[in-house]
């Protein structure tokens, strides 16, 4: 079982951290590790690499004011922070927006405020994944606080027209607050907050999502945004975040932007190119497959392909033995007894729901990579076939008709 | 959060997939007993099979010779699959003594299971159970004289308790007995009820009703009510704004739109579609050759809405979709 080679497509979990983005952090764990905030002159050179680091957070972004960069723990402490935030900032408005697939960081947060009496509506998604524009619109009332939208979905990679619902929202009533979380989006697709979204009022996303390593987030928080800040006790980022600046973490995020910038419209054609390929062979190779969100929009670098009549966990298990990291939306691997949240609202038949398989990719997969997987995948596949009481092995196809369900 | 499979479970695992000699995947062909577990919708499903020695006078005396499965379900699930072939073919049980066999035996066989895939090593014993059954019937063999009583309360007489994986009380109550489940949680991971929703845990004739109920007094302690979540706060107030009424109001703007905007936009060959109309704001998409068109906001700007503030309202806004 153990194999030294390692094919890692599991992108949207987390990502290696690039070569340059460490060695660019190093110096401020031995040289310059002073606190950004002292007086003397070593910590002002730390500072300076601090408010630099943050204007070229902003910039990648097309944020313009570099004062409206919150730096965070993660994606998840710029979520609640945000959603939080505005809450308390408007107590008198009491609704909020938000989708049926957004990631467990905003999903959570939505479902303790309606604990405390919060109205929360929850928009569904079709079988493609796409919400319906008419539904998002009638949801919006003048009690509405918050509307809080994924930019791309996690698991699927399905792109939500964020530009549009912001624009829709801030045109009915500009007090409602629009957030989006875009952790899956920053660095793989461009993002400009004055030009391509003026009407996104906060944006969340972290770090090792893009090459830089765990433990650092951002919140994007737009001047004149009415929230409330979550963590108090210093005046850091303008008494908005309190707590000692992370810098090695912060310098390690502001390297992975450069880079992601860099790269990004090569990356994009390139991943797009090996995601398609392995999309494509697997469904001819393998029959009874079935890609979720294929309809949609989608990230360039994620694969959600289902096999009918087979578990998720068994298969990820297997792969796992060839060095192969990938993930499953099966209820096996979810850590409850259900299926991924996202597959059931998209109406994922029965039969494919628990033998989904995500693959995510990243600019360090190669088209060797692709091969083995294609190499690899389909016995997989036909091993746990073999034991489904729903496979008949004979003809290579799904028994008529199936047993229980 | 990675497998935290004993040596033994990968073990028979991985034997099982890659079909070794000496495993039990597979499906006898005109078995003496049959039984069946779970479904497909709830993740993890068996077919067990088996074939006996006939006894020549003596049903009861009947012994197992093979036994087969085939299992939908994760890595645990198949392995427990194999450990139940696997104790019953090494055992020369009979089927009546095979009913001994329980969800414990299987973990002990695989050297452990974590918690939350017990469920796993229950399902084989249900289907072994539920094959034995199979077995009684074929050969006429009385099962409630030997002082066995199972299956009649697998039907669907009992009320459902857990709506998500279709459990019923009486099954529930016979399994919180036999696996000495005393609080949620270990129903949960023993028998899925309760995993999905969680809707059934304390209310009324719910789980925990069920867990006092079958440890009358004893039970364990009772986890913390969750907050009942206040009713809406919000209202909605609908200041109608206009003289009309809003079925009036949508009216009048779809008979403005007619009149006067689409002749227009059809000479060029596109429409205008009205998404929603919401207090004085019209949302409205263009469609066919205006779609997607770079003047299409001003055309809604300009021309769209100055047209229904002249003709329906001046504080009409149009909001482009």
């Amino acid at each position: 079982m153990e194999t030294a080679k390692i094919v890692y497509l599991d992108n949207n979990a987390t990502t290696r951290v690039a070569p340059e983005v460490y060695e660019a952090m190093i110096p401020y764990f031995t040289e310059d590790y002073f606190n950004p905030s002292s007086m003397y002159e070593p910590a002002r050179k730390t500072g300076l690499a601090l408010a630099e680091a943050r204007k070229n957070v902003a910039d990648c972004i097309g944020c313009t004011d570099p004062k409206e960069i919150i730096f965070t723990g993660c994606a998840t402490e710029s979520n609640n922070a945000a959603i939080f935030g505005a809450a308390r900032g408007n107590p008198e408005r009491r609704h909020i927006i938000t989708t049926t697939v957004e990631h467990p960081a905003v999903l959570e947060v939505c479902r303790e405020l309606e604990r405390e009496g919060y109205r929360v509506t929850w928009l569904n998604v079709d079988r493609d994944g796409n919400l319906n524009m008419r539904e998002f619109i009638q949801a919006l009332s003048p009690a509405t606080l918050l509307v809080s939208i994924m930019h791309a979905n996690n698991e699927t990679g399905v792109v939500f027209p964020i530009d549009q619902l912001s624009r829709i929202t801030k045109q009915t009533d500009p007090s409602i607050i629009f957030h989006t979380d875009a952790t899956q989006t920053v660095g793989k697709l461009p993002i400009n907050l004055v030009n391509g979204l003026p009407y996104v009022d906060m944006l969340s996303f972290s770090g090792h999502k893009l090459h830089a390593p765990k433990g650092v987030g951002v919140l994007f928080l737009r001047r004149g945004t009415r929230a409330r800040p979550y963590l108090f006790g210093g005046h850091q980022a303008e008494g908005r975040r309190a707590g000692t600046e992370n810098v090695p973490y912060i310098i390690g995020i502001s390297k992975a932007l450069c880079l992601a910038m860099e790269h990004m419209k090569e990356d994009e054609a390139r991943i797009g190119h090996l995601r398609d390929r392995l999309e494509k062979s697997l469904l001819e190779k393998i029959p009874s497959s079935q890609v979720s969100g294929k309809g949609a929009a989608r990230l360039p670098n994620t694969l959600n392909i289902s096999f009918h009549y087979i578990e998720g966990e068994g298969m990820l298990f297997q792969l796992s033995g060839h060095g192969i990291c990938a993930s499953s939306g099966s209820a096996c691997t979810s850590g409850s007894l259900e299926p991924s949240h996202v597959l059931r609202a998209m109406k994922v038949p029965f039969t494919a729901i628990h033998g989904s398989l995500r693959f995510s990719l990243s600019r360090y997969n190669t088209d060797e990579d692709i091969d083995y997987v294609l190499e690899v995948l389909p016995s997989v596949v036909a091993n746990l076939r073999k034991l489904s009481p729903y496979w008949d092995n004979a003809k290579n196809a799904p028994r008529q008709p199936p047993h229980g369900g | 959060m990675g497998w935290e499979y004993s040596e033994k479970t990968k073990q028979l695992f991985m034997d099982a997939v890659q079909g070794k000699p000496g495993t039990h995947l597979g499906e006898i062909e005109n078995p003496d007993g049959v039984g069946e577990h779970g479904s497909i919708a709830c993740g993890d499903a068996m077919r067990f099979t088996f074939r006996v020695k006939r006894h020549p006078s003596d049903p009861v005396q009947d012994v197992i010779t093979e036994a087969r499965y085939l299992t939908f379900g994760c890595t645990s699930a198949i392995a427990s699959s194999e450990a139940l072939c696997e104790i019953i073919e090494s055992g020369s049980y009979s089927p009546v003594a095979a009913l001994k066999i329980q969800n414990k035996d299987i973990v002990d066989y695989l050297e452990g299971l974590p918690e939350q895939k017990i469920h796993c090593s229950v399902m084989g014993a249900e289907a072994l159970e539920a094959a034995v059954y199979n077995w009684a019937q074929r050969r006429g063999v009385d099962l409630k004289k030997l002082g066995i009583n199972i299956h009649d309360d697998e039907t669907a007489e009992g009320r459902v308790v857990c709506k998500c994986f279709s459990i019923t009380e009486p099954y529930l109550k016979r399994k919180i007995r036999e696996l000495n489940l005393r609080t949620i949680p270990q129903i949960t991971s023993a028998l899925k009820a309760g995993g999905g929703c969680m809707s059934c845990h304390h209310v009324p004739g719910g789980l925990q009703d069920i867990l006092d109920e079958v440890w009358s007094g004893q039970a364990a302690a009772a986890a913390a009510k969750p907050l009942v979540p206040l009713s809406s706060l919000t209202i909605e107030h609908r200041t109608d704004i206009t003289e009309l009424s809003p079925f009036q109001f949508a009216k009048k703007v779809e008979r403005v739109i007619d009149e006067f905007v689409r002749p227009g936009l059809a000479r060029d060959g596109g429409d205008i579609e009205i998404v929603d109309i919401k207090e004085t704001i019209i949302y409205c998409g263009m469609r066919g050759a205006c779609k997607g068109c770079a003047g299409a906001t001003r055309t809604m700007k300009l021309m769209v809405e100055r047209i229904l503030k002249e003709q329906v309202d001046e504080r009409i806004r149009v909001i482009e979709v």
